[in-house]
């Protein structure tokens, strides 16, 4: 079957931004030479505009004229920064941001800390601009800013920067803030693309690294044929590549104000008639051509089309509708695994036991659920991940109820593939995938400690719910190697002592959990593991410590387990 | 090839010249708000009523609130402009709406247009320039009310209502019934595209003189082309990124801070080449685009373009008159619109818009075959339930048995295939008559009818009202799904929203048994249990409601046996029900 076409809308986009007055406001606000132009080295102030227009806002980041010259020239390098620190998933990533915009928005911060509470309680649209180094400053206040907005937040910001240096590394990827910053490049402008290794200046220091900035957001690259937008980094930075080694090495100011006019001549003319072959293909054509106005030639400059088709394609998947099959396909298959906990504890085992003791065609069955859960789970959990703090927590706050589900439902299974065999020691440690510690940790980061009431309600229907600790299991599997090794005549005395003490641990932990109403009542059926280890261990006990109590012995002992739940 | 331009419209060409002529004509009275006129036909001796609007150039009979004034439509009058999903009602131009109101009660007095309905004879609403949107609206005002089935011509006509508009009009099948006719350059029917300008006043001014012939050669503007046209054509671009399925995430945040006209066109367009030629497009995406495109700026400049814009608006007599006259083929092909390769791109895209919505139902009817197994399943799950002498509702809720799990895979499994046709629905994935066809309502109502009650039995049985409130309240947790199928049967049954609300019982009786736990018997509580008296009765009466529910140990019954006798009105007729 052959596929359905597919189009390229890189130059209808930027016909859009174009035909809108949206960049024409962001450029008239910003000052032609605000600053004294003697400021040495360089300075960045931001202005701000309240009330142009009802609900509208502009801070403008004015930048002195030399300010393409000075700090350009030594500031190319990446540092890191714990300043934007909040931008990285976790502790271990990092981000770099190039120095001269760092070094400009640090000697700023505490105005900037300012001007971020006051705009962060502003209703209406925020437009945040700024030309050259000024952008790149802009483009950082941003991110700020962005990191102290939640989503009730009434205000609307994007940055718009004009003839703006790259501005860091890998770091500032891979986020839904990045829909929030249009770059505007004309391919007459060297800044851009001035941190590109083939035009960079030796590094200064022996630890830069040069290579790795990369463009976040979306650009509209222009010419004076035409400008496209394009959010792919890997291709805007080959465009820039392209067009910062035609340019010639003297730096001068491109008037964005002039260009800006040129294209909205442009945009109600009939596009250029595309010269050379035509494939009969709408995408590469389309690209072919949108790649064209703006000064590339594909053939010339090797630029590969088919792998963006290609990745094109692969996005176009993703519909809103595809998403609600797959929400109800996993809800499907929940629902199947809670039918089979529900018959298991028919059997008098719990589905634990059951699946751990299971004959083969259901247990082949039940593993085809838990892999079509487990995918899902650990897609969801990635891609929350890639997101800065603040914008995945939001994104998780939505599932993490049912992740939590999830991960106390089938994560015991898991458990019971691995001890299984036999041959299985210490789950937590070896084992246990990192989509589940961290489902885990998300849930105890978000969780509120419990009230009294909250503990009463819980134990009138203990009976129906899960055991909290999903590793509850692997804990009662070590209690029973312990157990084991405490029997066995072969085991040092070293191993036996450290087998009490994990006995002793393990009892002061499942009294905990007992009284917490954490456990599900179905640990105490009669054919479950729990169970078996309670028979070996009271023998032990009874063999060979007989003096020996703790709570959950005087518990079990009592029987008190038949009222709980 | 081709074909005369009254075959394809399905008017007599002829008859076609008339109505323009009769629409330029009421477009200069003003003095009168519509003409009458009876055109014979000749070869067969019917006649057809044509009545033609008259028009103003006033601003503000163009433009209120700016920058677009629009406003929502009165679904009053107008019950089937609106989306049957989240949509909203329909958008119109204020002052077009307006103007029409003006005119309805003259229009519906009139004793042609009375005659024309007691002899059953072809009616034609027409309107040249602003006339043609007063056309517009009253068609669809008789088409509403089904006292006749008019055609609707109109020639310049600046565009009327949003996407939903169009939507609607094509959802109830009634694009045929209109015909406009454009000029390649003409700047009317673009000018509702982009925010009302000074440049805007210029043009109405430079028309308005013009027409009241005071003023034979009034001085035409100039420098509104780039301005005018410049906004539409970000219109254009819009709604190409979405047909060509851009995934670019900052389209939405860009689209949040400029103003795009909320108008799009509907019905069949004609465009006219200048040169004796037409091209016949229906595709409402593919008109958008032309509309903008077949006006760009070429090779000639800017301000030979931008005078033949405003020419071309009184060039339609003539056009027309070369088109109808001879009944030589007229249709023509898109290249002789000179379309650029983008252009032509985006026609490609909207084509290919269209194909992916076909596809998609023919997806729809492999989903069809599944949904019919899996309610088939269902009502053997309910019949066995009443064997056992449990209602399947109450029985679900307590999920002892093998049956109710079964009976809840197939919940989630249907429940999956019908949020999925929502989302498609939402997002314009499917053909607009989706929800007018007959087999969909049908099962959608049955599946409705038999599966909400489950997801009901769920919500309860784990209590999920103490998180979210209520099942039925506004916007709550009610699954989408079920609101809309249930919005197709009122709408096809032309009953007021809600109505059809059936599914719900389970969902009031469970609801007061909580709320009279909660606050006793109060005026609020005692109205609402007679109105679930009430529903009862007559739903079990037209059937709508299995007497399942009046089973013995019913959830239903039990409650109902429990209240005190002074808050039951109802009590002989349901007790007879009951069998007691």
């Amino acid at each position: 079957m052959s596929q359905a076409p597919l189009f390229s809308s890189a130059g209808e986009l930027a016909n859009l931004v174009v035909n809108s007055n949206l960049i024409d406001v962001a450029w008239a606000n910003i000052p032609e030479i605000q600053i004294d132009p003697a400021a040495f080295p360089c300075s960045v102030e931001p202005m701000v505009d309240y009330s142009p227009t009802p609900n509208r806002t502009i801070v403008v980041f004015a930048s002195s004229p030399n300010c393409t010259q000075y700090p350009l020239r030594e500031g190319g390098d990446l540092v890191q920064s714990s300043l934007f620190q909040f931008l990285c998933p976790n502790e271990c990533s990092s981000v770099s941001i190039n120095k001269a915009a760092l070094y400009l928005f640090t000697s700023l911060e505490s105005q900037l800390h300012g001007l971020k509470t006051k705009l962060s309680e502003r209703e209406g649209q925020l437009i945040i601009t700024g030309h050259s180094l000024g952008g790149s400053v802009a483009a950082l206040f941003t991110l700020y800013l962005l990191d102290s907005m939640d989503k009730k937040s009434k205000c609307r910001p994007i940055c718009i920067t004009f003839g703006s240096p790259l501005i860091g590394d890998f770091g500032l990827q891979h986020s839904q803030w990045n829909s929030f910053f249009l770059h505007v490049v004309s391919n007459k402008d060297p800044v851009p693309g001035l941190f590109l290794p083939s035009r960079r200046s030796p590094p200064t220091s022996s630890h830069s690294q040069t290579s790795v900035y990369k463009p976040f957001g979306t650009y509209l690259l222009c010419s004076e044929h035409g400008c496209a937008c394009f959010d792919d980094p890997d291709l805007i930075l080959k465009i820039l590549t392209v067009a910062s080694s035609e340019v010639s090495g003297e730096l001068q100011v491109v008037d964005y104000g002039e260009l800006l006019r040129k294209l909205k001549n442009k945009a109600i003319w009939k596009g250029p008639q595309l010269a050379g072959e035509r494939s009969g293909n709408p995408f590469s054509d389309g690209i072919v051509m949108e790649l064209k106005t703006i000064g590339i030639d594909t053939a010339k400059h090797n630029i590969d089309i088919s792998e963006m088709e290609k990745e094109a394609r692969s996005l176009t998947k993703n519909t809103k509708a595809s998403e609600a099959k797959k929400l109800n396909n996993i809800k499907k298959a929940m629902a199947q695994l809670e039918w089979y906990k529900k018959k298991a504890e028919d059997e008098k085992k719990g589905y634990y036991d059951c699946f751990r003791n299971e004959e083969k065609t259901r247990h082949v069955k039940v593993q085809g659920l838990m892999a079509e859960l487990t995918t899902y789970w650990e897609d969801m959990v990635a891609e929350a991940e890639r997101k800065p703090q603040k914008e995945g927590k939001s994104f998780r706050t939505g599932w993490l109820f049912a992740g939590t589900t999830y991960r106390r439902m089938v994560e015991p299974l898991d458990i019971a593939d691995f001890y299984k065999g036999g041959d299985g020691r210490d789950y937590i440690n070896s084992k246990r995938s990192q989509h589940y510690k961290l489902l885990e940790q998300w849930y105890k980061e978000a969780a509120k400690p419990p009230t009294r009431e909250d503990l009463d309600s819980k134990k009138k229907k203990v009976s129906v719910l899960l055991t909290e600790d999903s590793c509850f299991w692997a804990h009662v599997e070590e209690a029973i190697l312990s157990c084991q090794s405490l029997t066995n005549a072969n085991s040092t005395t070293e191993q036996r002592e450290s087998s009490w003490g994990n006995l002793v641990m393990f009892g002061e932990y499942v009294m905990e959990q007992i009284e917490n109403c954490a456990v599900s009542p179905e640990i105490f059926l009669s054919g479950s593991s729990f169970m078996t280890w309670w028979g070996e261990y009271k023998a032990y006990i009874h063999n060979f410590r007989n003096f020996y109590s703790s709570r959950l012995v005087e518990y079990m002992k009592r029987g008190s387990y038949n009222q709980y739940g | 090839m081709g074909e005369t331009v009254g075959n394809l419209i399905g008017l007599n060409d002829e008859v076609i010249h008339s109505v323009a002529t009769l629409a330029v004509e009421a477009h200069n009275s003003p003095s009168k708000q519509f003409l009458v006129k009876k055109i014979k036909i000749r070869h067969d001796l019917s006649s057809v009523v044509v009545l033609a609007f008259s028009g103003s150039m006033l601003p503000e009979d163009w433009f209120g609130q700016p920058p677009f004034g629009e406003t929502e439509i009165d679904t009053g009058k107008f019950p089937s402009l609106t989306s049957l999903n989240d949509g909203g009602d329909a958008v119109v131009n204020g002052s077009f709406l307006r103007r029409f109101n003006d005119v309805l009660d003259k229009l519906s007095h009139a004793k042609e247009l009375k005659a024309a309905i007691e002899k059953k004879k072809q009616v034609v609403f027409a309107g040249y320039s602003s006339g043609g949107p007063i056309a517009i609206l009253a068609t669809l005002y008789f088409l509403e009310n089904q006292t006749l089935s008019p055609r609707c011509l109109t020639f310049g006509s600046p565009l009327v209502g949003d996407r939903i508009f169009g939507h609607a009009l094509r959802r109830e099948g009634w694009s045929d019934y209109f015909t406009h006719f454009v000029m390649k350059y003409d700047i009317i029917p673009r000018i509702m595209l982009s925010p009302s300008s000074t440049e805007h006043k210029q043009i109405l001014n430079y028309f308005k003189s013009k027409f009241d012939k005071k003023n034979i050669n009034p001085a035409p503007p100039s420098g509104f082309y780039l301005t005018v046209m410049g906004k539409a054509s970000s219109v254009a671009s819009y709604e190409a990124c979405h047909l060509m399925g851009c995934r670019n995430p900052s389209l939405d945040i860009i689209k949040s801070f400029i103003e795009l006209s909320p108008y799009r066109p509907s019905g069949t367009y004609i465009f006219c080449t200048g040169n004796g030629n037409l091209v016949v497009v229906k595709n409402p995406n593919a008109v958008l685009q032309i509309l903008i495109h077949c006006a760009e700026l070429g090779e000639s400049n800017t301000a030979e373009v931008e005078k033949r814009s405003l020419d071309e608006h009184s060039a339609y007599l003539s056009e027309l008159k070369k088109i109808c006259s001879d009944g030589s083929p007229a249709t023509a092909t898109l290249n002789d619109l000179g379309l650029s390769p983008q252009a032509m791109r985006c026609l490609q895209a909207a084509e290919e818009f269209e194909n992916r919505r076909l596809r998609n139902l023919e997806n729809i009817g492999k989903y069809m075959k599944k949904i019919e197994v899996e309610l088939k399943e269902l009502r053997k799950y309910k019949e066995n339930a009443q064997i056992r002498r449990v209602g399947y509702y109450d029985s679900f809720k307590l999920q002892n048995e093998n049956d109710d799990f079964r009976a809840n895979v197939s919940r989630l499994e249907l429940a999956g295939i019908w949020d999925e046709i929502k989302e498609m629905l939402k997002e314009f994935e499917l053909p607009d008559d989706f929800e007018k066809k007959r087999e969909i309502i049908d099962l959608g109502t049955e599946y409705r009818r038999l599966v909400e009650p489950l997801d009901i039995a769920n919500f309860y049985r784990h209590s999920k009202d103490k998180e979210t409130g209520a099942y039925v309240i506004g916007g709550g947790p009610r699954p989408k799904r079920y609101r809309f199928i249930q919005r197709w049967l009122e709408h096809r049954e032309k009953k007021p929203f809600g109505s059809r609300s059936e599914s719900l019982f389970w969902a009031d009786v469970e609801q007061l048994g909580i709320d009279i736990k909660k606050k006793g018997y109060l005026q609020e509580i005692k109205e609402r249990i007679q109105q679930v008296e009430r529903n009862l009765i007559a739903w079990i009466g037209d059937r709508s409601l299995d007497d399942d529910v009046l089973l013995e140990n019913s959830t239903f019954v039990k409650w109902w046996r429990d209240l005190p006798p002074q808050h039951k009105p109802e009590s002989d007729r349901i007790k007879k029900l009951i069998g007691e």
